[in-house]
């Protein structure tokens, strides 16, 4: 049987994007669409006195002028309060009404004919505000005093929640060595080239709004929408375009496409708004700002006997989402592929005035930095060989099932098998040599190596067991239509992931034809099945496995049917290939005179020679609820030197050993992991939100928030050692997000081995050039 | 439409283009808007991410650094003039066949500035590419795939000048 799993297959949305036929949210052309645009806050935090809009709305082309007093008249506030110990509710109204958290609040919409003339009413828009004492760091948000961002709560800490599994305490009092160790990230946007934006089309008649948005989730995007315009889930329809990137920020209803479909609704005509670059680095929304702290107890071969983990994190100004979540999520699964069984951990999460957050590829990403930061901080206090630490701690294939301190279940992994090809591949031996003999002639080179266990496809049984109100599953169709062809559909969406053509092939083995002819259609909540949408690195196989399951449902349909065509009484010894009905006699594949197409002429315009009972038409709709937890696994190692002199890292190697289960697209993945890999270096050495003491954001331009370009990412070896996950209908475990937690952690690594001559430890970052002169100014390096 | 509107006529991949706007409209603006051809994207609207670039007479330019009514009397070719009664041009399709685009909205920029780049640089080595390159941002790829695209791309051209 030709099958096309497995096989690189070139895209099929290429074509249109590489003509520049792709359409994305601002290339839709809507006749008579207005355009809206924002005045956002100067103040990190100010009460907002008085907005005066006469002189705006009088410029000539201005259609209407709203602030968020209107706005709560015809929209619902939004109300974060799921049932989580130690997180407190809010309440986010869909413009701020009586006070600013950020500077980039967006406080009054403009709506005018075009973009360029609600710009110039925008400087007439004139706004007292009274400055308040601003909260710009999380040891500022917790001290006695402290002004409060979100004036309902008792302080600015948000979250709180611990938890202990085993005895650390009696470990730490038993053991005689103990290793602490810091870890301080800072915070990052995800910047997608495209920024957000969105068209909106209110049909007066039919009671109907229409949202056009690139927008990961269609579906519980539409549910929020509606339930905040007090409509009907059917009287709005979310369609999203091709995606110019979303990393994780473009998930959330944001405030304003909010105003966007209110005033759509209002004015009774289409609303359209696309933001700034200088918006989108400002008010989109931000991540990653957290300080962590590690304490372990380990015996003289540096086995850890117990482990605690403190963890702050900076959520920002407002709650998209429940602000416990990604911080919890580090600390469920911080033991990764090492063998802890006494572990605490308390995690704090605070309001302060910046941006709010918004999950960025790879929430989590910090913790493998954390838990590989720890396993060095042990081998450096025991003068060991952090491999061989690595090594003493890690879990045996024949350790799985293992049950985590916190209960989440490892299995289907293997990281021993990753970390011992890594090392081989890189030749460890060889590069201690040249590191060496380099370090006599003054130059500093490290390699850094970093062990991932990355939690990939979320069933619901872990939001229960975590106590985050959600659900993992995803629903699909596939349907075969009357003349053969194929479409199919999954309520996720695509934002550069090649979904098109990666569920076009695992239809088409599925089903038994040539992925050509299926066709995938995405993106509109009135055609595609209600999913959870794209997040996390759950697409591939919760999207893969319901489409699998769809289409041989289908399948059997079509071989009953075939087998009655055929005058059998059974479909056992028939299959469909490529389309055609084969038969299987003699030991082998014999063709018959059936093609699909003749059997769907039949299930559709002859349905009296169809199996008695049988329905007619071809379509299969199955939703799928993945394990609790798939994880997949990789050891990536770094290769770095460190220019004392000036501070610059140069990246000189990387490579990555990944396990991610069965693969549908080989190239499409490794792209992934590049993508990925390039996102966590590109966060680690260069990019920065910067906000000074008075809140005001310094990063406002890709002159100032600086990303990745082609010579700072090294080229990067992916080497595959895949084994399938045995709970999934397709053997897949999902993967796209450990790039980033491996690239984070193996670039820390390889900068302190280059750095391990001058005695110092870097625990922050950026590694940016002034940090590390910091780190080593004055400093003489030991041979 | 604003009285400030004057009348213009732009070349752009061969056609006139005869648009209203007011002098103040970016090029990219006006190309995406006033001449329907919307392969040319705004990535950052300050010249720095390079999705934007467009080629004036042969030469890449940001299309959100100049103002439609500079682009006058010259060649303005836009990613939908680059491929040739829809078969792809050679970077195009080696981009296509390296797997250099993930998103795809920064790639019209980058098939702009890398197919100028060729012309004047017909055998470049790696690191010539990526610093070539370094003046477009893509967030998905880690430019790994378009880095190997384009030196495909300009190994092919060299073996098709050869013959």
């Amino acid at each position: 049987m030709t099958g096309s799993v497995g096989q690189a297959l070139l895209r099929k949305e290429d074509y249109r994007f590489l003509t520049g036929q792709g359409r994305y949210l601002d290339d839709l052309a809507v006749a008579g669409a207005l355009h809206a645009h924002f005045v956002r806050s100067p103040h990190a935090h100010a009460r907002i006195r008085a907005i005066d809009v006469a002189a705006a709305s009088g410029v000539p082309g201005v259609v209407r002028v709203v602030t968020g007093r209107e706005l709560a008249e015809w929209t619902t506030a939004l109300r974060m309060a799921p049932p989580i110990e130690g997180l407190h509710p809010v309440e986010m109204t869909t413009l701020p009404i009586d006070k600013v958290r950020f500077i980039g609040d967006p406080v009054v919409c403009i709506v005018a004919r075009d973009r360029y003339l609600a710009e110039d009413a925008a400087e007439l828009v004139a706004i007292e505000y009274e400055p308040l004492a601003p909260v710009t760091s999380m040891d500022g948000a917790l001290a006695p005093g402290a002004a409060l961002v979100d004036e309902t709560l008792p302080s600015n800490l948000i979250s709180h929640q611990t938890f202990t599994a085993g005895d650390p305490k009696r470990r730490f009092g038993e053991a005689s060595i103990m290793v602490e160790a810091e870890f301080h990230q800072h915070r990052q946007t995800h910047a997608p080239i495209e920024t957000r934006g969105c068209c909106v089309v209110w049909d007066e008649g039919r009671q109907h709004l229409t949202m056009h948005v690139g927008n990961q989730v269609p579906h519980p995007y539409r549910t929020q929408l509606a339930r905040r315009l007090r409509l009907s889930e059917s009287q709005v329809t979310v369609i999203s375009p091709d995606i110019g990137g979303g990393f994780g920020q473009k998930i959330a209803l944001y405030r304003e496409e909010l105003t966007c479909a209110a005033l759509a609704r209002v004015l009774r005509r289409p609303v359209r708004w696309r933001e700034d670059r200088t918006e989108n680095l400002l008010a989109a929304c931000h991540a990653r700002e957290d300080s962590a702290r590690t304490r372990a107890a380990v015996d003289k071969d540096g086995r850890i006997l117990a482990l605690e983990l403190q963890i702050t994190e900076d959520f920002g100004g407002y709650c998209f989402y429940p602000a416990n979540y990604v911080a919890r999520v580090v600390a469920l699964i911080l033991t990764g592929p090492y063998r802890i069984a006494d572990y605490s951990y308390d995690i704090k999460v605070v309001l302060t005035n910046k941006c709010g957050y918004g999950p960025m590829r790879a929430p989590m990403a910090m913790v493998s930095w954390i838990i590989e930061g720890t396993i060095e901080a042990i081998a450096r206090k025991l003068r060991l060989d952090p491999i061989e630490v690595r090594r003493v701690n890690m879990l045996h294939a024949s350790d799985l099932p293992y049950r985590m301190p916190t209960g989440e279940t490892l299995e289907d992994i293997t990281p021993r098998e990753t970390f011992e090809t890594a090392l081989a591949r890189f030749n460890i031996a060889d590069f201690r040599a040249r590191q060496q003999a380099d370090r006599r002639r003054g130059i500093y080179r490290g390699v850094g190596i970093c062990c991932v266990v990355e939690s990939t496809t979320y069933g619901s049984a872990f939001y229960k067991a975590a106590g985050i109100p959600g659900s993992g599953h995803e629903a699909g169709w596939v349907k075969i239509e009357p003349s053969g062809a194929v479409n199919a559909s999954v309520g996720l969406m695509a934002s550069g992931q090649g979904y098109e053509t990666t569920f076009a092939q695992v239809v088409a083995d599925a089903l038994g034809v040539a992925p050509q002819n299926v066709r995938l259609n995405i993106g509109n909540t009135d055609t595609a099945p209600y999913g959870m949408g794209s997040r996390g690195a759950r697409g591939g196989t919760v999207g893969g496995s319901v489409l699998t399951l769809a289409a041989r449902a289908l399948r059997e349909k079509v071989l009953a049917i075939a087998a009655t065509l055929l005058g059998l009484n059974s479909s056992g010894e028939l299959r469909l290939n490529l389309g055609r009905v084969e038969r299987h006699l003699g030991g082998v594949w014999t063709e018959t005179p059936l093609s699909l197409t003749d059997i769907a002429q039949v299930a559709y315009l002859d349905p009296l020679r169809l199996p008695a009972g049988m329905e007619p038409g071809l379509e299969a709709h199955k939703a799928y609820d993945p394990p609790p937890m798939t994880y997949s696994n990789a050891t990536h190692v770094c290769e770095a030197v460190v220019d004392i002199c000036t501070g610059a890292i140069h990246l000189q190697r990387y490579l990555v050993v990944e396990d991610c289960g069965t693969v549908f697209n080989p190239a499409i993945v490794t792209g992934q992991q590049h993508g990925a890999i390039a996102m966590g270096l590109s966060g680690a050495l260069l990019e920065e939100v910067v906000y000074d003491a008075d809140g005001q954001n310094r990063s406002g331009s890709f002159a100032d928030y600086m990303l990745a370009t082609a010579v700072e990412i090294p080229p990067i070896e992916v080497i595959s050692q895949h084994t399938p996950n045995r709970k999934t209908p397709t053997g897949s475990k999902g993967m796209s997000e450990g790039g980033v937690m491996g690239a984070i952690g193996a670039v820390m690594s390889a900068v302190n081995d280059a750095l391990a001559p001058f005695g110092v430890v870097a625990d922050r970052q950026p590694l940016a050039p002034d940090y590390i002169r910091t780190l080593v100014r004055g400093k003489m390096p030991t041979p | 439409m604003s009285e400030l509107a004057q009348p213009l006529s732009l070349n752009v991949n061969g056609e006139a283009h005869h648009v209203l706007v007011e002098p103040r409209k970016l090029l990219c603006d006006v190309l995406r808007e006033d001449c329907s051809l919307t392969g040319t994207h705004v990535g950052c609207e300050h010249g720095v991410c390079g999705a934007c670039t467009v080629l004036l007479d042969g030469r890449p330019v940001r299309s959100c650094l100049i103002y439609a009514v500079q682009a006058q009397g010259v060649a303005i070719t836009t990613i939908e003039g680059v491929a040739q009664q829809g078969t792809l041009s050679l970077l195009q399709q080696c981009l296509h066949e390296m797997h250099g685009l993930q998103c795809g909205f920064c790639t019209a920029g980058i098939v702009l500035t890398m197919q100028a780049w060729l012309d004047e640089h017909p055998n470049p080595s790696e690191a010539e590419i990526r610093g070539a390159l370094s003046g477009n941002l893509c967030r998905c790829t880690g430019y790994h795939n378009i880095v190997r695209a384009v030196a495909a791309a300009a190994r092919q051209r060299g073996k098709e000048a050869a013959e």
